[in-house]
């Protein structure tokens, strides 16, 4: 390790846990047009009802977690892909303005300049499938994340978690050969965690399957970093 | 869709406990929800067992991702017995270990009595030296993460697939994570290419590391496949 882990800097693994009793495989819900921006009550309700397996000492007592899926369709992969499409464009939008303002160094700055190509080249891919049928690129505001060394790590992390958590939760929502596809970015996703978590001094991998998130479950994970701007 | 409870799919606690050892110093940090959500996942690995029929195609496709959790968990559980791992690799045996050991349990109570035998197995002795071990832990780790990708979709069940995946990211992570210890870009390309499961036992069996099953005569090292 580079250093031992910052105990007291958990907020990443926050966001990843967020959901780790919730089971539910799910298309993200009807009238997604305006992802991450005008979330309300029924995505609170959902999650409220996606948890609840666990204990607080983390002893299972009574999950009941639920796999619900939607039978696979070109219209349910276009909608997926629209998406994965979003938050391939704050990933982009985020590194490559991180890169553009200079303020990362050595570990850092050499992730940042291979990891926005790597965005880039995800969102190009999702904008080629989705021809005429993609959306634009949100308008982004990243705040003093894409400045601020520690911020910007602390952001990364949470939005390569979430990213992976939002892939792994569709990937059975799509057709075969849409998953064939998604599968070559979710992974290269997962190596992103684990190499800024590794900088950072985190354990990269600190669970043994890396828990799906719904739709509803990503929309409030990105609705809380205030990244997409409304309007 | 199913309902389905780790209580239920886990009556000996062999998952969990096998999740819940992940980690010496990160134990206390991670036993909580995360850890036990990763073996609820994994605890979804057994569900279509449970009331329905598992295609016969996705017992093929869980005995040959079995066959790569043995041959992983093996190879870091003997690299942590031997104790020749030190510095900043000191924690990846008993870490990896852990995690692939949680997955061969799960797997294994996924497959029942389908569940290939746990093949004997000769490391050649890259778990004795550091710096084998780490090359080998990338070429298995960029290995592991190609062949779930290529199987994903083939998988028929629902269920088995959300577990894949989940399994999927996690190998990528730790061929980040070894690549990082090796001076290696984490990650070398946009897009993951899979392999399929001819060309991965071909790898597989070029090491020598199954003596059950030599299947070739080469004698080199597993290449870095990221």
């Amino acid at each position: 390790m580079r250093r031992e882990p910052a105990r007291g800097r958990r907020s990443g693994d926050d966001v990843s846990r967020a959901s780790a009793a919730g089971l539910q495989l799910e298309v993200f819900p009807p009238g997604d047009d305006d992802l991450g921006v005008s979330t309300r009550a029924q995505f609170v309700a959902r999650a409220v009802v996606a948890g609840g397996a666990l204990t607080a000492g983390g002893v299972l007592v009574a999950g009941l977690p639920r796999i619900a899926v939607s039978a696979p369709s070109p219209a349910q992969d276009q909608k997926i892909l629209n998406f994965a499409l979003l938050l391939e464009y704050i990933e982009s939008g985020f590194y490559a303005e991180a890169f553009a303002k200079g303020k990362l160094t050595g570990n850092l700055l050499e992730y940042v300049t291979i990891v926005r190509g790597h965005e880039r080249a995800h969102v190009a891919f999702l904008k080629g499938a989705l021809g005429d049928k993609a959306r634009k690129e949100p308008k982004l505001d990243f705040g003093e994340t894409t400045s601020d060394p520690e911020k910007f790590t602390t952001a990364a992390i949470a939005l390569e978690e979430t990213v992976i958590a939002a892939y792994n939760g569709q990937a059975a929502n799509l057709t075969k050969g849409t998953l064939n596809e998604a599968a070559k970015i979710v992974s290269v996703e997962a190596r992103h965690a684990g190499w800024i978590r590794a900088i950072a001094g985190r354990n990269p991998a600190p669970n043994a399957t890396d828990q799906p998130k719904t739709g509803a479950e990503v929309q409030a994970e990105i609705k809380r970093t205030r990244f997409l701007r409304a309007g | 869709m199913s309902d389905l409870t780790l209580g239920e799919l886990d009556r000996d606690g062999a998952i969990r406990e096998a999740v819940e050892q992940v980690s010496g110093e990160t134990r206390t940090a991670f036993l909580g929800r995360a850890a036990v959500g990763g073996a609820a996942l994994l605890g979804a690995l057994a569900a279509p067992g449970r009331s329905e029929a598992t295609a016969a195609s996705d017992v093929a496709i869980l005995n040959y991702a079995l066959t790569l959790e043995y041959l992983q968990a093996a190879f870091y559980t003997e690299t942590e017995r031997f104790g020749a791992v030190g510095g900043e690799l000191k924690r990846v045996p008993p870490q990896l270990g852990a995690v692939e050991r949680a997955h061969v349990e799960a797997i294994k109570a996924a497959l029942g009595r389908a569940a290939v035998k746990r093949p004997a197995f000769d490391f050649q002795g890259v778990t004795e030296d550091q710096s084998k071990f780490l090359r080998t832990a990338v070429a298995f780790e960029d290995l592991g993460a190609a062949a779930y990708k290529a199987q994903a979709p083939r998988i028929k069940s629902s269920a088995l697939l959300a577990a894949a995946v989940s399994i999927h990211s996690v190998e990528a992570r730790h061929a980040a994570w070894m690549r990082y210890l090796a001076g290696a870009t984490p990650a070398a390309n946009a897009f993951d290419q899979g392999k399929p499961e001819s060309e991965v036992r071909a790898i597989v069996a070029s090491t020598h590391f199954i003596v059950r099953h030599p299947k070739s005569t080469a004698s080199k090292r597993p290449k870095y496949t990221g």
